[in-house]
């Protein structure tokens, strides 16, 4: 079920209520078991037993690595859980993008072969669930967790509802140890937790759904040339909007777990205020980064290796993270393109990291407002359904199209200019702290309107239950 | 004592612990450099809530009260989940209502169940193609009841991709991927939505308020036709009535509205990314596909024992003659009965249904679409051959 729905607003009254009326530790946890997997069987419900199976797949492998003596051994059953867990996604995510690119090369060569459509529905959040359960074995494999002894526990930490079906990706290590001891109640951390709630549902709800996402629609789903201006405003739209949709859920899950006494860590930290695109990856989707960082850039060697080499393990690193948002090639593009936006920062820090000028205030603006301006680029790919519509996009961005039509009216480029700056001017105004930070920092009577207007905010719009951009992934 | 945020900070900052063997103490269950807390702000929360609770109910129960003083009443909004509940209800030979915004206000279930022997199911929508959920239902290969299809050209020819069939592939699309938790959420939303009169999906949400903004627009600027405002209730069977501020003559609202369906109803320009004339072709070709579409259906669900009649419904005023003229008898209603052979009821061809008027050009006002269904009826059995 959706964040923003009424089913999850009853859903979530009843588990907190009963949750905190229940005094055993392992009452509790049974609990959350069941809520997780109702949230999740609300979507489609023979789905939640495939993700039962690849959770105790993944609980029988943890053991078993656990006990190798070897380490062979425990590399064979890391391998068999890998395998096990690329496979569901690769068969589920990957199918018929395999099935259509095996298509494409046999054509290439002459051979005409058409394979059947294979009709799977992907199951929500697979991408999600499946690294939840596969940090454990890599973990456990890595020597920096133990496994579990609890069955229970484990399918709790992968099947904890806040995080489920579209992140943060949290890492058993990371969230087993929470369920050692029982978790006090709190009235601060739980009304915080509301109050993070009700800020993740303004994001979604209010900036990227109303006031964002049609002018990206609009723009990205026009079938014409477009001027400049239109181009450039669906597009800084979709990058608000892809902000807004996906920080707003993780600080929904945040908000959600901290009412049931659950501590996640930040998956965005003002990512628009980067300055550059390492900084950049460090502050979005950091989940997903650092992820992608310890499991796959530092065993290819990160950047302790040559420098060539280390360029193109970051390529690598880009190339897959851009094909785990979707089997398209639009998404690969974004990934190395991120990767080559990497390589080429890289070179720079080499070149100019010493020079004067390189630190000061201007060049640091410039260098955050390029690395904005070259993130938005990217967007087109990942946004754009084909390569038509991207290069189509890419080429009225850039002035190709000065006779093409306009599409955006006055109030749809005032919103997303407003929202805009207003997003730009916050995540630069809190780059260096955290929301936290703020909320202690800025006078109550503003904390308290702010939460207020959020509120008020989401019951006037309504919630259209709009599905969340990374529900797909 | 260092501050939380302090703290906070240095433990995002930990580094992980690559490829080390951790001690003892660093394994699961929790060891210190694996645990994270996160800060809680110092700030006075249950007094800030309280006053948060009051603000926002205040400034809700504020909005209602002005909603409803400015005319506003509670009733269901139609979307996709509730058009889905009345699909879920068809069984094989049901008596069902497709269409356009016409069929859905101008008839009167209760009458219709009164001549015709079956309660119908409306599925007809606002703004809305009913060729897709007409194919649907000749794809369902039980189906071999009646069908009512309400045709307004303008609409019912709609080419792919435009807002009137993605309205009707979103409901059929609903329809077959509607999960457990939208069910519900359906059914949660009734009361509330029965009771609120603020909770108007289409006219009263954020979005909505803002595009009533007068902003200026830029010369040649493609921006879409406003749609028009609330002037109609629905009850859970989605029957559609008109409110009685509409429906009363010369009214102000359904005077604006009336000004609302002339650019609705007005083709736009060509586009300007390719020739004219390709354009129309284009459109020719989307047209007489959608002939040939309808034909396929309708004989797929004749072939199966099913019937269909397809019913023009009253309109009026400044729209009749934008109607006439843009999509006349002779293109769209003439060959429509012809290539499918199935019957058709034109509203102007008998007395007895001409003479209504349509208060916003479009629709009956509530009290005439019961006395209309009275007399459609006999034409219905006639053409159904009941």
């Amino acid at each position: 079920m959706l964040f923003n729905s009424l089913t999850f607003v009853v859903f979530f009254v009843v588990v907190v209520t009963l949750y905190w009326s229940i005094a055993s530790w392992t009452l509790r946890k049974n609990l959350l078991v069941v809520a997780g997997y109702i949230f999740y069987g609300a979507w489609n419900p023979p789905f939640a037993a495939l993700l039962f199976s690849t959770t105790a797949m993944d609980f029988w492998l943890g053991r078993q690595i656990g006990k190798a003596k070897d380490r062979h051994a425990k590399r064979r059953w890391l391998v068999a859980s890998v395998c096990m867990n690329l496979s569901m996604l690769g068969f589920f995510k990957y199918g018929n993008f395999l099935l259509q690119n095996f298509q494409w090369l046999l054509a290439r060569i002459g051979i005409i072969y058409q394979p059947p459509h294979l009709d799977i529905l992907l199951p929500v959040g697979i991408s999600f669930y499946t690294f939840h359960s596969l940090s454990y074995t890599l973990d456990i494999y890595r020597g920096v967790l133990q496994p579990t002894k609890s069955l229970r526990d484990f399918i709790l930490a992968v099947s904890f509802f806040p995080q489920l079906v579209a992140g943060p990706i949290v890492r058993a290590g990371d969230f087993l140890p929470q369920l050692v001891r029982p978790q006090p109640l709190r009235t601060g951390q739980f009304l915080w937790g509301v109050a993070m709630m009700t800020l993740g549902l303004f994001e979604k709800i209010v900036l990227a759904d109303t006031l964002l996402s049609g002018s990206a629609d609009r723009v990205f789903g026009y079938v014409g040339p477009l001027v400049a201006l239109d181009s450039w405003a669906g597009v800084i739209a979709f990058a608000g909007q892809i902000f807004f949709d996906f920080a707003g859920y993780s600080t929904c899950a945040i908000g959600a777990a901290l009412t049931l006494g659950f501590h996640l860590k930040d998956n965005f930290r003002f990512p628009y205020a980067a300055i550059g695109f390492s900084d950049f990856w460090r502050r979005w989707h950091i989940s997903l980064s650092t992820f992608l960082r310890d499991y796959l850039y530092i065993p290819l060697g990160g950047n302790q290796v040559r420098p060539f080499r280390a360029a193109l393990n970051l390529v690598i690193v880009m190339f897959l993270g851009g094909l785990w948002h979707g089997a398209a090639w639009t998404f690969v593009v974004w990934g190395l393109l991120h990767g080559s936006y990497l390589v080429i920062e890289r070179v720079c820090r080499i070149l100019f990291e010493d020079k004067a000028w390189a630190n000061n205030l201007a060049t640091r603006v410039l260098a955050g407002a390029a690395t904005y301006a070259a993130v938005c680029i990217a967007w087109v790919y990942f946004r754009a359904a084909d390569f038509t519509i991207a290069s189509r996009m890419l080429g009225g961005m850039f002035g190709q199209h000065p006779h093409g039509d306009a599409i955006l009216s006055t109030r749809e480029m005032l919103q997303v200019a407003l929202v805009t700056v207003g997003m730009i001017s916050v995540h630069w105004s809190l780059r260096d702290s955290n929301i936290e930070t703020a909320v202690t920092r800025l006078p109550r009577w503003t904390v308290t309107a702010a939460w207020a207007l959020m509120a008020c905010a989401i019951i006037l719009t309504q919630g259209t239950s709009n599905a969340f951009i990374y529900f797909q992934f | 004592m260092r501050s939380f945020i302090s703290n906070f900070k240095e433990r995002l900052r930990l580094p992980r612990l690559f490829f080390r063997q951790p001690s003892r103490a660093e394994q699961i269950h929790g060891g210190p450099p694996l645990e994270f807390e996160r800060p809680i702000p110092p700030v006075p929360w249950r007094g800030m809530t309280v006053i948060v609770v009051v603000v926002v109910v205040a400034a809700t129960a504020a909005w209602e009260l002005y909603c409803r003083s400015i005319g506003y009443g509670p009733t269901l909004n139609d979307n996709e989940d509730l058009w889905t509940l009345r699909r879920r209800s068809v069984t094989p030979e049901s008596l069902v209502i497709v269409g356009d915004s016409r069929g859905w206000y101008d008839v009167d279930l209760d009458e219709f169940q009164k001549g015709l022997g079956k309660r119908p199911i409306q599925l007809a929508m606002g703004g809305g193609c009913g060729y897709p959920v007409l194919a649907d239902l000749a794809k369902d290969e039980s189906f071999h009841g009646t069908i009512i299809c309400s045709v307004t050209p303008r609409l019912f020819f709609a080419p792919p991709g435009t807002p009137p069939m993605e309205r009707g592939e979103k409901a059929v699309k609903r329809f077959h991927n509607q999960t457990p938790a939208q069910r519900a959420s359906q059914y949660l939303a009734f009361p509330l939505e029965e009771h609120v009169a603020f909770l108007k999906q289409e006219e009263l949400t954020l979005d909505n308020l803002l595009k009533r903004l007068p902003t200026p627009n830029r010369p040649g600027a493609l921006v879409p036709p406003r749609l028009p405002p609330y002037f109609g209730t629905l009850d859970r069977e989605r029957r559609a009535r008109m409110i009685e501020e509409c429906a009363r003559p010369g009214s102000e609202l359904a005077k604006r509205i009336q000004q609302i369906w002339i650019p609705l109803f007005t083709p736009p320009p060509p586009p300007t990314y390719i020739p004219k004339e390709q354009f129309m072709t284009k459109i020719g070709e989307a047209i007489g596909g959608r002939f040939h579409d309808i034909t396929t259906a309708v004989e797929k669900i004749r072939s199966r024992g099913g019937k269909i009649v397809f019913v023009r419904f009253p309109h009026s005023g400044g729209l009749k003659e934008l109607e006439d003229r843009e999509t006349p008898r002779a293109k769209t209603w003439d060959p429509l009965l012809k290539m499918t052979g199935a019957p058709g009821i034109y509203y102007s061809d008998f007395p007895e249904l001409a003479g209504f008027n349509c208060p916003e050009w479009s629709h009956l006002s509530a009290g005439d679409s019961v006395e209309f269904s009275k007399r459609l009826v006999p034409h219905l059995r006639a053409a159904l051959k009941m």
